[in-house]
């Protein structure tokens, strides 16, 4: 039951902190917090359920290894998109076309 | 089994403490530290339940990984300023009920998948590469395609680099 | 009581270190010299081995200035997270066969891993001194690091693949004398790669005592600056035990505390190994480091990975 509420908690702040921070690449963090707390979430299920470990884990690797592929793209984007505009505040940030 | 509730504290309390950071703190560079001891907390977690291998994949790649991405993207986004980078917020109940409501109903759901207060530790029986290998074979290759789109991508997105 | 043993470790790698350290340094001090034809420490101790414990209270009683403008709080405590993790990856090296202090079944891959947190570390530590020399320092230094990690991870995999399992005993118990031959490039790879890794000998461009003046860590002064050569030593130490354990399998031909010994000398070949190159070299520049890793190394650490998987079929 503590991890179920660790990570719900966890998952709360991580999006908590997409909704209200400004700055892009703390958006970012706040959905690697969301990915981390999840990946956590599953595993422990899957230690109450008594599933076959070997899965569990090999899930658990898919998940991480898609993470932090999308972290990469994501702040590529940032960087690109602050060589163009010189802004990261998203409230600055409004329009689709440059 | 103090040592197990110590070990399970101790990466609960940096997973809670690294998301507090993460969530409230105005400095960007000390946000990226608690994002640093969250993704730590992570590994020891991971550890806790048993998963060796997942958890020194968690600071191989995340903490040497996309954490060195994160600071690297920070230092090219905020060259220009001269102190140190910080973050605005807006913050806002609103966004704390959606947020917190949504950790509600995920408690709520998953209440009956879990039993008693503290989890048990494990050790993992067989192991992941002969699942990887074995029966979820495509899934190991799709990861590695993946993985290499995404290089790609980066490379392509961010291009040749400035013009001095 | 598990506690008390665990803590007591930490303590035996912290001082196996800090001595490490202070031997190191006047090994080094030694060897460089003499390359140089010149004769180094003479006048403290015998053979001017106790000249470190004559540097030591010198640095302690240096003013610890922190710089104005700097992060406080990271400044203080990035240098701990840069030597931390050193004093970690020593605990999973297989000291004789069948005994480490710390025996996991990912043991190789948990020494190569760790290290990566020395390199947020220092790029930390580098912003955190907030000047422009500094910052560039920092960012030369991490790409150097987390570059040469993939060689060197390869490397590692050759042998890996040999033995069938990351657990470091179990690598040091299925070595046979014919895998030297075999894996020799793999060796070569490992051995340039960790002197990347560390930031040491023709690839110190971010230390750069003549360019960059030290670089990422300018700023820190006395006992902090003796963090980071700590970490620079106890790194050495760490790889060069590492890669005698598993390229050169351990305390071979021997077991129980004489194994102990024959690894500690064989460690002690590939650190000189290891100043002899830094001593002989000139420094690489940035590009040709960074196109070294990723047009020679990695290339052919992928090839060796090949032969040693045809090797394998046939075993």
């Amino acid at each position: 039951m503590t991890i179920l509420v660790l990570c719900a908690l966890i998952f709360g702040v991580g999006m908590y902190t997409v909704l209200t921070r400004r700055e892009i690449i703390a958006i970012l963090a706040g959905v690697e917090l969301m990915l981390g707390s999840a990946n956590v979430l599953f595993i422990a299920l899957a230690s109450f359920s008594g599933a076959d470990p070997g899965v569990a884990g090999a899930i658990g690797l898919v998940i991480l290894v898609v993470a932090a592929a999308e972290a990469a793209v994501g702040l590529a984007l940032v960087v690109t998109l602050s060589r163009r505009s010189k802004r990261s505040s998203i409230d600055e940030l409004t329009e689709v076309n440059g | 089994m103090t040592l197990e509730i110590l070990a399970f504290a101790l990466a609960a309390l940096l997973m809670l403490g690294g998301a507090a950071v993460v969530a409230l703190t105005k400095d960007l560079m000390r946000l990226v530290v608690g994002l640093g001891a969250f993704l730590l907390g992570v590994a020891g977690m991971f550890l806790y339940y048993g998963h060796a291998f997942l958890a020194t994949a968690q600071v191989f790649v995340y903490v040497g990984g996309v954490l060195v991405l994160v600071v690297f993207a920070v230092m090219v986004v905020h060259r220009a300023n001269g102190g140190r980078p910080l973050v605005t917020s807006q913050h806002d109940i609103g966004a704390a009920a959606v947020a917190f409501g949504v950790s509600g109903m995920l408690v709520m759901s998953l209440r009956e998948s879990v039993g008693g207060w503290l989890p048990e530790s494990g050790t993992s029986g067989s192991s992941i590469a002969q699942e990887l290998l074995g029966g979820h074979l495509v899934a190991f290759e799709l990861l590695g395609v993946l993985l290499l789109v995404a290089l790609v991508a980066v490379l392509l997105i961010v291009g040749p680099g400035e013009r001095r | 009581m598990t506690l008390l043993w665990g803590f007591l470790w930490g303590v035996a790698a912290v001082a196996t270190i800090a001595g490490g350290a202070i031997l190191g340094v006047w090994w080094e001090r030694k060897v460089s010299a003499r390359i140089q034809m010149r004769y180094g420490p003479q006048q403290i101790g015998p053979f001017g081995s106790l000249q470190m414990i004559a540097d030591v209270p010198k640095l302690l009683f240096k003013e610890d200035i922190v710089p104005a403008l700097a992060d406080k709080a990271i400044f203080k405590y990035a240098p701990l997270f840069v030597f931390g993790p050193v004093a970690v990856s020593m605990v999973v090296i297989p000291f004789t066969a069948g005994w480490a202090p710390l025996n996991t079944s990912v043991g190789v891959l948990f020494f190569l891993a760790v290290p990566s947190i020395e390199v947020i570390a220092i790029l930390l530590s580098a912003w955190a001194s907030h000047n422009t020399l500094s910052t560039l320092g920092g960012l030369r230094a991490t790409a150097q690091m987390i570059s040469y990690e993939v060689p060197r991870s390869l490397a590692v995999l050759a042998i890996v693949l040999l033995a069938g399992s990351l657990r470091p005993l179990d690598v040091v118990a299925a070595w046979r004398w014919w895998w030297m031959p075999l894996t020799f490039v793999a060796f070569v790879i490992y051995f340039v790669a960790s002197i990347a890794e560390m930031n040491r000998g023709p690839f110190d461009i971010p230390e750069a005592e003549s360019e960059l003046v030290a670089g990422y860590f300018a700023d820190y002064s006395g006992m902090r600056w003796a963090s980071f050569m700590m970490a620079e030593y106890g790194a050495m130490i760490a790889a060069s035990l590492f890669g005698a354990a598993l390229f050169f399998g351990g305390g071979w031909p021997f077991g129980g505390a004489l194994g102990v010994i024959t690894l500690i000398v064989k460690a002690i070949l590939i650190m000189t190994a290891i100043m002899w190159v830094k001593w002989t070299f000139p420094r690489l520049r940035q590009d040709q480091l960074m196109s070294f890793c990723w047009k020679a190394l990695t290339p052919l650490a992928l090839v060796q990975l090949v032969v040693v998987g045809v090797v394998l079929v046939w075993l």
